[in-house]
């Protein structure tokens, strides 16, 4: 799955952009998966990341982060987003002191995230590469609604459903960080950036 | 599909944004709304976030094999069967420092159909799947990505006849070929792009040393594709726990 990878939009508006993952890896080191999931949960927490879920359960703008954390099992996918290099660099950090043996993942830009492994002095193994998309691109939406669709990389938020948003912003019925956050519970994941995305609806609303 | 249940229906279209790819249509006459077949993925956004207000959008049957893939493919919180993943079924770079799925002097090749929210039909995965199969991509098989349950042939990523016009809200092809394969399977990619009526993002998986990164960047620059500037980075914390 690669559904953090392709995110669009302008450079500037990816540079806060951060997806992190804990994978386990099925039959190899799942065992105690649980326990070292709330682990790597607390860390992330604790280092400022603004959404995080478990895509059997949701994100925690949807359940409380407790329920989450309660209710996780072998199979649970934990993964959420940071929106500071500052905050990358000290979760990789502790993740590194905690040791748990989990694959540790990060999604962004790569002059960003590069320099981010350097200072939490890790070695990176393996680099997925985005080369963006291809075929029929006049079949996609405007650029600041992919940005924003493309935050749930299992697409589960509606490019009309951004529009509308956008619209309700633009006409004072909601605040973009309240519509942000619409957008968001949508994303089971917890990858979806909503403070990324807020800028993105009031930034077009001001356009418009 | 989806179903709207007619006697439930209050025809007020607040569902009709929150499809993905526009699968609720009004009707003219009597301004209910119905799920069009052809173009809903069975992803289930509607039924899981409860987006109608009396509660008419109704779960599918999904009484058959191409029904319950293209469940099991669209919406991410079921877990594949196949390959025991949630959200499309597939590990890929994130768990190799773990998995040794790439090695050195290989490339992984990911090519996510019907991305970014267009879907596609399994029609045109397959016209890329035996692209790619045929520059020299070796598919992964049904333990490691589900749609190569559908393949009639892994060698050449051949699907059942039977699941070409099914549509998904996504779908992944994945392999890997030797380094020198590489530029042959991104010139299949390029001729291969302009015979499908969906789009795909591609990801290009590769360990993070740097002979495997001037040998990329460098086919690259030879076939005049933009160097990538986001990347999904393994960083490398991941051990087997073994006893």
């Amino acid at each position: 799955m690669t559904h953090s990878l392709h995110r669009f939009g302008s450079i500037e508006s990816q540079r806060n952009d951060f997806v992190w993952f804990i994978y386990q890896s099925k039959g190899i080191n799942d065992a105690d998966f649980e326990e070292k999931a709330r682990r790597a949960i607390a860390i992330a927490e604790k280092c400022g990341s603004e959404n995080w879920g478990d895509i059997k359960i949701g994100c925690k703008l949807k359940c409380p982060a407790n329920e989450i954390a309660t209710n996780l099992s072998r199979q649970s996918r934990i993964r959420g987003v940071f929106t500071k290099r500052e905050q990358v660099v000290e979760f990789l950090k502790e993740m590194k002191e905690a040791d748990l043996g989990l694959s540790v993942i990060i999604s962004g830009l790569l002059d960003e995230v590069l320099p981010s492994c350097e200072e939490a002095a890790l070695t990176p193994h393996t680099i997925n590469y985005s080369l963006g998309v291809w075929g029929k691109k006049d079949l996609l939406p405007e650029e600041d609604v992919l940005a924003i669709t493309s935050m749930c990389g299992h697409h589960m938020i509606a490019a009309n459903l951004v529009r509308k948003k956008m619209e309700e912003v633009k006409k004072g019925r909601k605040s973009a960080e309240k519509a942000a956050e619409e957008l968001a519970v949508l994303c089971p994941c917890g990858i979806f950036n909503q403070v990324r995305a807020a800028r993105i609806l009031q930034e077009a609303a001001v356009k418009a | 599909m989806v179903q709207i249940n007619r006697k439930l229906c209050v025809g007020c279209a607040t569902c009709i944004p929150y499809c993905p790819v526009e699968a609720f249509k009004k009707e003219a006459e009597e301004r209910k709304v119905y799920v069009d077949e052809e173009v809903c993925t069975n992803c289930y956004v509607c039924i899981r976030n409860n987006v109608c207000p009396v509660g008419a959008i109704e779960e599918s049957n999904l009484d058959n094999f191409m029904k319950q893939f293209q469940h099991v493919i669209s919406d991410p919180t079921v877990t594949s069967e196949g390959t025991g993943v949630p959200g499309r079924g597939t590990e890929e770079a994130k768990t190799n420092d773990v998995t040794g799925r790439y090695g050195r002097g290989e490339f992984g090749i990911c090519i996510d159909m019907g991305r970014p929210g267009i879907g596609c039909r399994l029609r045109d995965a397959e016209k890329v799947a035996m692209a790619v199969a045929q520059a020299g991509v070796v598919l992964e098989g049904p333990e490691t990505t589900p749609l190569a349950t559908l393949m009639t042939d892994i060698k050449t990523g051949k699907l059942v006849d039977e699941a070409l016009d099914t549509n998904v809200l996504s779908v992944i092809i994945e392999g890997k070929c030797p380094k020198e394969k590489l530029p042959d399977v991104l010139m299949a990619l390029r001729r291969v792009e302009k015979e499908i009526e969906t789009t795909f993002c591609l990801g290009i998986v590769s360990r993070a040393e740097q002979e495997e990164a001037s040998f990329f960047f460098e086919t690259l620059e030879k076939l005049g594709i933009p160097k990538p500037f986001r990347g999904k980075v393994n960083v490398g914390l991941g051990r087997p726990l073994i006893p």
